[in-house]
């Protein structure tokens, strides 16, 4: 690795020896230049935008039947945004969604990578391609999907578990997490799996074969030498459905149709959309700040975390 | 059917990112050249946004007859699944479309938001040809935003071959028979009930409406919030007892399982607005010539006071730059009688304009309901509907609010005295977070 590094940087070195700096960066700020236009207008202005806007809110005089002016609110609408019971509940929601959801969705795809690329698998082409399939749909598809699959009333589980003499309904209060947690479990395991699949392919057969020659088993291969060859997979996949987790929209938004008791302001993107709707664009410029605040720390301290532990190790 | 909102809140969201990438480049542009004569030497060009069905037919039809205007239809998300917040975002981008479908409960939201167009020069002749509380819907402190378009009398479809099957002969005339009618059907046949208790914010306020409930008024350059006053808890606490009682089922409004139950025979009435005839009509698929309309029931049956459940009018958004022929095509629209035909027989509506009340279309006899000539009900209910229901000015979050409320209550997580009080509460914090004086009223 250090060797590869060091061999990179002479390389470069030597480049620019040969041109000169100045025509070198002329050069690359013409190459650099469609990028940071792009990355200028696209990702940075827009959020420059969310801030600016989160900290101003409408003044309107009387009834308010003129047009609004709009003025300075510093962080009055943060503190009206944590003040709301409601909102504070649609982030700790998403973390309770998040804390027991992507565990068990990693698992299950850790398990299903480990399965796929173990050497006795019959099938191993259907098995990827159908663990793959509910991604391949489109979110919003795979909700409507489960909406009628967990609706009272239009529910197989339900009719099946009346059957049995029980009373099951889905869409009860303290049922809506398990069952969008289900969704999204169902929805994106198979990705995660594809992406831990492939880390799994890159992992040398010979160490797996030494492994097993000095009388390691298979499932000693595959927690002891796999999985830790492929942590770094893990954490982005980690990374990924937490960021994921946070920005829950579609699954809650399609199953209100169906369960009426879910309420509008269930996760924080869906709050957020609701002050668009209620045509409160500072508000919802606000959420949409607190949410990407806390995703960003909530991702970051992640990764400084297993940095810790990895330089730990 | 519906679009799921999801879709179209993407394509709200594409549009509004559409229309803020295209630097308002067809109304900017415009809006400096003087209205009117300007337009001499070609047509008017004016975009219209709304998702009724019909409203294409009516603008074609105008097109043909008025060389000088053009009209281009653009269909939109309903209101409330995305249509608003569609024309809220243009509005505020700059682009907006010079007219738009907009409700009589959203009108004052709009205009909180600054997003309409004040056409009161333009609109005192029509002004006549409808009645004062439907002019007063689109009118809000002296100034008149549009055109209304309909009036949205409600009343009770119901099955009538399963009304005489559980042994209701005449179609309850009150809400003390309606009660006593749910709690007959259900003791007979614990599977299926009379009504459905939904979750729909305006058809539960078309049941405050009639009752005089008023949710929103205005004094001394204030609002008043009133979700909460003693005539809505009485309203909130009779159907809260059908609830506790389980004489209701409770399948979302509007919603697949609650056209099954009543194909399914498990719901046998709805007490509705007018529009849901044909909606009622394309989404039961059995039981044909078997539905029926009749008055809603009422709280005095020696004096019966009705509801109302919608109406809209065709509204003039901020930065038209036509607004004479806009208030032009929205009065035409209204009040034409070719136009107002096509949107009674293909939209639904039952017109606002009163030249409107004598369209020979409203006489057709509709095999749906055995032959019914149905607008005989609804306009015996709109000569006695309620006059002075005001709406606020954040009616897209307190209907949000009391859809969710309507939900809980009807999954039994809550009660409705509870909800309302809730809603109250969080009406008010919203309306002072938008900067409006408010006060409880």
């Amino acid at each position: 690795m250090t060797t590869v590094h060091a061999g990179r940087t002479a390389v470069r070195k030597s480049v620019r020896g040969s041109r000169g700096p100045r025509r070198h960066g002329r050069t690359a700020a013409l190459f650099l230049a469609p990028f940071l236009l792009l990355f200028a207008t696209l990702y940075l202005a827009p959020i420059g935008y969310t801030v600016h806007q989160s900290l101003f809110r409408m003044r309107r005089s009387g009834l308010g039947l003129t047009a609004p002016t709009q003025v300075f609110a510093g962080l009055g609408n943060y503190a009206t945004a944590l003040g709301d019971p409601a909102f504070r509940g649609s982030l700790l929601r998403v973390l309770l969604i998040g804390v027991v959801q992507v565990p068990v969705m990693l698992a299950l795809a850790l398990a299903l990578a480990l399965l796929l690329d173990a050497r006795s698998t019959p099938f191993k082409r259907f098995f990827r391609l159908a663990f793959f399939l509910p991604y391949a749909l489109p979110g919003v598809v795979g909700a409507i999907m489960w909406s009628y699959l967990v609706a009272p009333g239009l529910s197989p589980v339900t009719a099946a578990a009346e059957h049995l003499g029980l009373h099951l309904d889905l869409t009860s209060d303290g049922m809506l997490g398990p069952t969008i947690g289900n969704m999204l479990t169902w929805g994106w395991t198979g990705y995660n799996m594809l992406i831990l699949y492939s880390a799994l392919q890159a992992v040398p057969p010979e160490i797996g074969e030494a492994a097993l020659m000095d009388g390691c088993s298979a499932l000693g291969v595959a927690w002891r030498i796999k999985v830790p060859m492929i942590r770094p997979a893990l954490v982005l996949t980690t990374v990924f459905s937490v960021i994921g987790t946070a920005q829950l929209y579609n699954e809650p938004a399609i199953l209100h149709n169906v369960a009426p008791n879910l309420s509008s302001t269930y996760t924080p993107i869906y709050a957020a959309y609701n002050a668009v709707d209620a045509n409160n664009f500072n508000l919802a410029a606000t959420e949409s700040v607190v949410l990407a605040v806390l995703a960003f720390a909530l991702s970051f301290g992640f990764l400084k975390l297993v940095q810790r532990r990895g330089v730990a190790r | 059917m519906k679009p799921s909102p999801i879709t179209t809140k993407l394509v709200a969201a594409l549009a509004a990112v559409t229309a803020s990438t295209l630097p308002a480049a067809c109304s900017s542009g415009s809006s400096g050249a003087a209205p009117g004569p300007a337009s001499a030497g070609g047509t008017v060009e004016l975009e219209f946004w709304g998702w009724a069905p019909g409203y294409d037919q009516v603008v074609a039809k105008f097109n043909a007859s008025h060389p000088n205007v053009r009209v281009t239809f653009g269909r939109t998300a309903s209101g409330s699944k995305g249509g608003y917040t569609k024309m809220l975002t243009a509005a505020k981008a700059g682009n907006a479309p010079c007219l738009a479908q907009v409700g009589y409960e959203t009108l004052p939201s709009f205009a909180a938001a600054g997003a309409l167009t004040d056409v009161s020069t333009y609109t005192a002749e029509a002004k006549s040809q409808f009645s004062e509380w439907t002019w007063n819907q689109v009118t809000i402190g002296g100034q008149t935003y549009g055109i209304p378009v309909d009036t949205a009398p409600m009343a009770l479809f119901y099955r009538k071959d399963l009304f005489a099957k559980y042994g209701i002969t005449t179609p309850p005339v009150t809400w003390d028979e309606y009660a006593a009618d749910a709690a007959k059907v259900h003791a007979a046949d614990p599977t299926v009930y009379l009504g459905d208790f939904g979750n729909d914010a305006y058809n539960y306020a078309g049941l405050a409406w009639q009752a005089g409930a008023k949710w929103f008024g205005t004094g001394n350059d204030r609002w008043q919030v009133s979700l909460d006053s003693a005539a809505n808890k009485k309203v909130a606490g009779y159907w809260q007892d059908l609830l506790d009682r389980k004489l209701l089922k409770t399948d979302p409004s509007y919603d697949p399982s609650l056209y099954a139950d009543l194909t399914d025979g498990k719901i046998l009435s709805d007490v509705n607005a007018v529009w849901n005839a044909p909606t009622l009509a394309a989404s039961v698929k059995s039981g044909a010539g078997q539905w029926a309309v009749a008055p809603m029931p009422v709280w005095d049956a020696a004096n019966p006071v009705y509801g109302n459940d919608g109406g809209s009018a065709t509204a003039v958004l901020k930065g038209c730059a036509h607004p004479k022929e806009a208030a032009e095509f929205a009065t035409w629209m209204s009040t034409d009688a070719g136009s107002v035909g096509d949107l009674i027989t293909v939209t639904g509506i039952y017109p606002a304009a009163t030249s409107g009340l004598a369209n020979p279309a409203l006489g057709k006899p509709d095999p749906f309901f055995g032959g019914q000539v149905i607008f005989e009900v609804f306009r015996a209910a709109s000569a006695h509907v309620a006059t002075d229901w005001q709406w606020g000015p954040t009616m897209t979050q307190t209907s949000t609010d009391l859809g969710d409320g309507l939900g809980r209550a009807g999954t039994g997580g809550a009660t409705l005295p509870g909800v309302l009080a809730d809603v109250q509460g969080k009406t008010l914090a919203g309306m002072k977070q938008q900067g409006l004086a408010v006060a409880a009223g």
